[in-house]
């Protein structure tokens, strides 16, 4: 058994355990390119964290994209499982359909979105016109740059989130769909009442898997903004790559980093619990 | 349940809408990659144009483009191979004697941010010379892209051997076979489709990966998503060498999910039922 687990445990412990601790311990020294470790600072970081406006910016801009997508990628993924499991033909190439997206590369998809969202001759601002609306700035200006951000994270994952609500649906138990049925229920108030409800613990899966991608979300952002403009959409997790690659400021990274990792493990732990309280027990 | 007609068209312009939003950017791409930079630049936007390979042309002729698709093959299918080799016996064993601790570890290892890795990995790979050697960075490279498949793989096979009926390794096991013969004899054949699951995830999503490679790769050994991206660095107006970049970038997508999508939703919704 331990021949088993255990090169795949130590492979694991070499990848994950080993840096959380060199960034634990990074976090509380002072770190030059030139002379490596320096003098131990303690909580410095941390305070100088608390002090920093872009730091709060920062975890703000994180929270609203994870809060808007993850409500959007929600009902949207309800809406495309719902569908998919009406009594339809072709499913497999409309499931292939959905999959897509959440396949190819998000380096591939934000390319993609730039042609798109191009001011001059991208899709968007045409399709826009063509409707008599006028055309937006999209990743140009900072007041619609997390929108247009969000519309392609949406685009990209909604599908994937369908998929798992629509298996979450099949798995279902068939007898109260023929009870409602019976009862002479329309297919809305079947959805509502009888659909969702017992959907619960799929729907809190679905939410963990995402709300953990969500928070680290990371690519996307890179490639269409790199943060900007005005660092409009600098998330925690692009502001702290950008202290370390880019100022070199690692310590101070660090902290930022394990921040944020903190944030993730209390969402998910705070998703599990929800879940434990509201799904399981139904 | 029998649809009714009024529902029955309903629900087909739904789906075809669906399919149109979902389906329209991807095509919009793989088209453009196709398209002469004036056709791209027109507007209205042109649906009929005369295709070109120029764009794919030059990307081999100008950047060496094949370098790099044969980086990001190295590094996607060392990482995928490493990640099985490790995880396939790990994910028997969780499965089998139920061990909630390594589970554990592979749900933080889903959960902590790929920034966090890097800076210690950087810092090591500094020690280790990893940087400047092109043979050492590339064994880094494929190393540190196990964080990803390896949690992957274990996380899509638990399932597949969770199904295995216990009777079945119990008689081979009581047959004198131990416990390494019982996975290699029994279980592993039993569970074949789950490794070409885990195996075709494993390899888009290492593929796919950008955050580790953007940070620690170097000239030589780049794969294609941060050579695509150094393009717009240089902010190049080249839209339809970008297409052909981003369409070469998808193509591993494109394929498998054309041959294997209903494995792949199959392993990826297994996997959620936990």
């Amino acid at each position: 058994m331990i021949t088993m687990t255990g090169p795949a445990g130590i492979a694991l412990l070499a990848l994950i355990l080993f840096p959380v601790v060199y960034a634990i311990v990074l976090s509380t020294v002072e770190w030059t390119p030139a002379q490596g470790f320096g003098e131990f600072t303690g909580f410095s970081n941390l305070q100088r964290m608390v002090e920093d406006a872009q730091f709060w910016d920062s975890l703000r801009i994180t929270l609203t994209l994870y809060v808007s997508l993850l409500v959007c990628q929600t009902c949207i993924g309800l809406y495309l499982g719902q569908l998919l499991d009406r009594q339809i033909r072709a499913r497999q190439f409309v499931q292939a359909f959905l999959l897509l997206p959440s396949m190819i590369a998000p380096v591939a998809i934000s390319l993609l979105w730039l042609l798109l969202y191009n001011p001059q001759f991208g899709l968007a601002n045409y399709l826009l016109n063509l409707v008599g609306l006028s055309g937006l700035p999209w990743l140009g200006d900072p007041s619609t740059v997390l929108m247009s951000i969000a519309i392609v994270d949406i685009w990209q994952w909604s599908p994937f989130m369908g998929l798992l609500m629509f298996a979450g649906m099949r798995a279902l138990p068939k007898e109260p769909f023929e009870a409602a049925i019976m009862d002479g229920a329309s297919p809305r108030q079947t959805f509502f009442r009888v659909t969702l409800p017992l959907l619960k613990p799929i729907i809190f899966v679905a939410i963990l898997i995402r709300s953990v991608d969500l928070l680290r979300f990371f690519d996307t952002i890179y490639v269409l903004t790199q943060g900007g403009p005005l660092d409009a959409s600098l998330t925690l997790n692009i502001y702290a790559y950008r202290r370390g690659f880019q100022y070199f400021d690692m310590s101070y990274a660090a902290t930022l980093m394990l921040t944020l990792l903190l944030l993730v493990i209390v969402i998910a732990g705070l998703i599990t619990f929800l879940r434990r309280r509201y799904a399981d027990a139904a | 349940m029998r649809l009714s007609r009024r529902r029955f068209v309903a629900t087909w312009l739904q789906i075809a809408i669906v399919v149109v939003i979902f389906l329209g950017p991807v095509l919009w791409m793989v088209t453009s990659s196709f398209k002469r930079n004036v056709d791209i630049n027109a507007l209205p936007p042109k649906i009929f144009f005369a295709p070109t390979l120029q764009n794919y042309v030059e990307l081999f002729e100008r950047f060496d483009f094949l370098r790099f698709i044969a980086n990001s093959l190295l590094i996607a299918g060392g990482a995928t191979l490493l990640g099985l080799v490790l995880g396939t016996p790990a994910a028997y064993a969780v499965a089998r004697f139920g061990l909630t601790r390594t589970g554990f570890f592979m749900l933080v290892a889903r959960m902590a941010p790929g920034t966090l890795f890097v800076i210690p990995w950087f810092a090591l790979a500094v020690a280790l010379g990893a940087l400047e050697t092109t043979p050492r960075n590339y064994a880094l490279l494929i190393f540190i892209h196990c964080i990803i498949t390896l949690p992957l793989a274990v996380w899509l096979l638990i399932s597949f051997f969770e199904a295995i009926p216990t009777e079945v390794l119990e008689a081979a096991y009581v047959e004198g076979c131990t416990e390494w013969q019982v996975f290699r004899k029994v279980a592993l054949p039993l569970a074949r489709s789950g490794v070409a699951v885990a195996c075709l995830m494993c390899f888009i999503f290492a593929w796919n990966y950008f955050l580790f490679s953007l940070a620690l790769s170097q000239n030589e050994t780049m794969p294609l998503p941060v050579i695509a991206f150094s393009f717009i660095g240089q902010g190049s107006q080249d839209w339809g060498g970008l297409m052909a970049a981003a369409t070469m970038i998808s193509l591993p997508a494109l394929i498998l999910t054309i041959i294997a999508q209903r494995g792949i939703v199959q392993g990826m919704t297994a996997g959620a039922g936990r």
